[in-house]
Parts: structure tokens; C-alpha cells; sequence
């Protein structure tokens, strides 16, 4: 039988295999994997020190300690797509300000095409 | 003599800114008149380059503030002392425009107000109530009493164009563009307008886009008050 702990030691290593091949072929800028890869090693870590989160969860009144394993997972995905929406900010922000040189510049262009005809 | 340009942000509007352009042209030969297409699907663009025009055609729609944006940037590009911006579907009279320009001495913003006395405009209940909201709203937050917030009929100084191509908000702009001025020193000033009915087609407006709208802007205007020290918006 397989207990939550292999489970999850087993999932961390196949997803920090997965964030480095992504990165290796580019699909993932080495900027935004380190998050990745920081929550990979993290879970890792935890996942393996059965001792360590079962302290942990009884420090914190926690009664079923794998539970706690689901909260940073939880807790990590809300940091995440915080992180994500602000990127999404800067990129509207960007694609906004590149729109509107180009509509300048552009209509500059046919201003001057006009002008020599 | 000053270089004065009126910017008409414009979304399918064929209709009318042929008549707004030839209101403008006889009221204020002087101005240059810069139409900013905000990805129309009609002939906008064309009718308002035909009226004599110059034509900025984004590629898509990127909403009002962007585009109001657009044309500061040209504004401050061609280095215009004066920009007024105007609606295109011929609510605002081209009349009141040296009233608002002539106002700028001493100001850097000049908004036209419906409500500074009686006007023969009217609109519906739920509007004049909104329109109050933001005008208490603002006046609390910057302390100066402003009748008409919501107003799209304004006339910019020089440092204002500078301030609005590095900074616009984006989604329904008109109110927190005035907060964002106190937040920079700007003075501002309003001056009565006369506001006529809509000439053609009918308002985007929706019961469920106003309630939108209140929420988004009254956030944006708090948040905007909050930010004693203008943070480094540039990316």
C-alpha cells in the first residue's frame, strides 16, 4: 500500500523533472520556473520528512497531518496566480502601449504618403 | 498664438462626426482636429478624414482611455499647447469651445459642466444620481467642489498632456482622471456647458454595465486618493 507521503514524494520528483524539461525546451522562461521549482523542492522536502510535518500539524492543532500538505499546496497556488495576474497587468499594459505608438506612427505614415502624391 | 488640437475619440460613429468636425471647423478654424477610430466596423474613419480630419485608426477597439491616451501622446509628440477633448456622436456644441479654452489661462484642466447652472439639459433619474455620486464622491477626495465628473468635454493645458500620455486610466476614465490631476498639483476649474441630446444611434449604457461601472470607478477613485506619493507607474 501506498501512503500519502511516497504519493507525494513520487508526484514532487515527476513535477520538478517535468519544470526543468519545460525550461530545457523553452516552453518556460527560467524566470517564471523558479517559483516551479521552488515549490517542487519544497513539497520534496516536506514529503519526506514524515516526522517534520507530523510536528508540524500537532504544533498547529492539526489532526490528520497530511492535511497540512494540501494546505501549502493550496496556499501556494494562491501565490501563484497572484503572481500571474500580475503579470498579466504588465503584459495588458505593454500590448496597450505598443498598439498606440503604432497607431501613431502609422497614421503619420499615410499622412506623408498623401503628401506626396 | 497657441497651437490648439481637438481630439474625438470615436467607435462607429459615421453618423455624426462628419457634422461635429464641420461644428468645429466654424467655430474654431484654427484648431487642428485629430479623430482617434477606436477599431470602428463602419466608415467612421473615412467620413471623419473626407470632413477634413486627421484619422488615427487602431487596429482594435482598446476602449476610451486607451484611446483618449493616444491622442495626448500625439498631442505632446506634435507639441500642441492646448488639447480638448470632444464626444463624436454631437453632444457637446463646438460653441462653448473658446469659453473652454479661453478658461485655461490660470488652469490646467478646464472641464465643461452640464450641471454648474441650469442647462436645458435632462437626463433620467438613475443617471443625475450617478453623476451626483461621483461629483460628491470626488469633491470629498480632493476637496474642490466639481458639479460634473462624469463630463467627456474637457479642455488640457500643456503640463496636462504631459501627465495624461504617461498615465490614462484605461476603463471608464473621466473621473479618476480628474483625482489623479489633484494628486499631481494640477489646478482645475469647471465652466458651464450646454449639452445636447444624443444626435444618432443610442448609449452603450446597460443596468448591469452602470452597476459596473460604479463599483469599478468609485474603487479606482479611492485608490487613486490613497496614493499620496505618486508610485512609478512606467513598466
Amino acid at each position: 500500500m501506498m501512503s500519502i507521503y511516497s504519493l507525494s514524494v513520487l508526484f514532487s520528483i515527476i513535477f520538478l523533472l517535468a519544470v526543468l524539461e519545460l525550461v530545457r525546451r523553452r516552453k518556460l522562461k527560467e524566470q517564471y520556473s523558479l517559483l516551479w521549482i521552488l515549490m517542487g523542492v519544497l513539497l520534496l522536502l516536506i514529503s519526506m520528512n514524515v516526522k517534520l510535518i507530523e510536528k508540524l500539524a500537532a504544533w498547529l492543532h492539526i489532526e490528520y497531518a497530511p492535511a497540512l500538505l494540501f494546505l501549502f499546496g493550496l496556499l501556494f497556488c494562491f501565490v501563484l496566480i497572484l503572481h500571474l495576474t500580475l503579470v498579466i497587468t504588465k503584459l495588458s499594459k505593454q500590448v496597450l502601449r505598443l498598439t498606440q505608438e503604432m497607431a501613431i506612427l502609422k497614421g503619420k505614415e499615410s499622412t506623408l504618403h498623401e503628401h506626396h502624391h | 498664438m497657441s497651437k490648439i488640437l481637438v481630439i474625438i475619440p470615436a467607435y462607429n460613429e459615421e453618423l455624426s462626426i462628419r457634422r461635429v468636425i464641420k461644428d468645429i471647423k466654424q467655430h474654431m478654424p484654427a484648431a487642428d482636429i485629430l479623430v482617434i477610430n477606436d477599431g470602428s466596423t463602419d466608415q467612421t474613419a473615412s467620413a471623419a478624414s473626407e470632413a477634413g480630419a486627421v484619422v488615427i485608426n487602431m487596429p482594435f477597439n482598446v476602449g476610451i482611455g486607451g484611446g483618449m491616451q493616444t491622442g495626448y501622446m500625439y498631442a505632446r509628440d506634435n507639441g500642441y499647447d492646448v488639447a480638448v477633448q470632444m464626444d463624436a456622436d454631437g453632444q457637446h456644441a463646438a460653441a462653448d469651445l473658446p469659453h473652454l479654452i479661453a478658461e485655461l489661462q490660470g488652469n490646467d484642466l478646464v472641464i465643461g459642466s452640464r450641471f454648474l447652472e441650469e442647462t436645458s439639459y435632462r437626463s433620467t433619474f438613475m443617471r443625475k444620481v450617478g453623476i451626483r455620486f461621483f461629483s460628491r464622491l470626488v469633491s470629498l477626495v480632493t476637496k474642490q467642489k466639481f458639479t460634473d465628473t462624469t463630463s467627456g468635454f474637457r479642455a488640457a493645458g500643456k503640463r496636462v498632456i504631459e501627465l495624461y500620455a504617461e498615465y490614462y486610466p484605461i476603463d471608464y476614465p473621466e473621473v479618476e482622471a480628474i483625482v489623479y490631476l489633484t494628486s499631481r498639483k494640477c489646478k482645475l476649474a469647471e465652466v458651464k456647458v450646454e449639452m445636447r441630446p444624443r444626435q444618432n444611434g443610442k448609449s452603450s449604457i446597460t443596468p448591469v454595465k452602470s452597476a459596473y461601472y460604479m463599483i469599478k470607478v468609485t474603487l479606482s477613485v479611492l485608490i487613486s486618493a490613497l496614493r499620496f506619493h505618486e508610485v512609478k507607474t512606467a513598466s
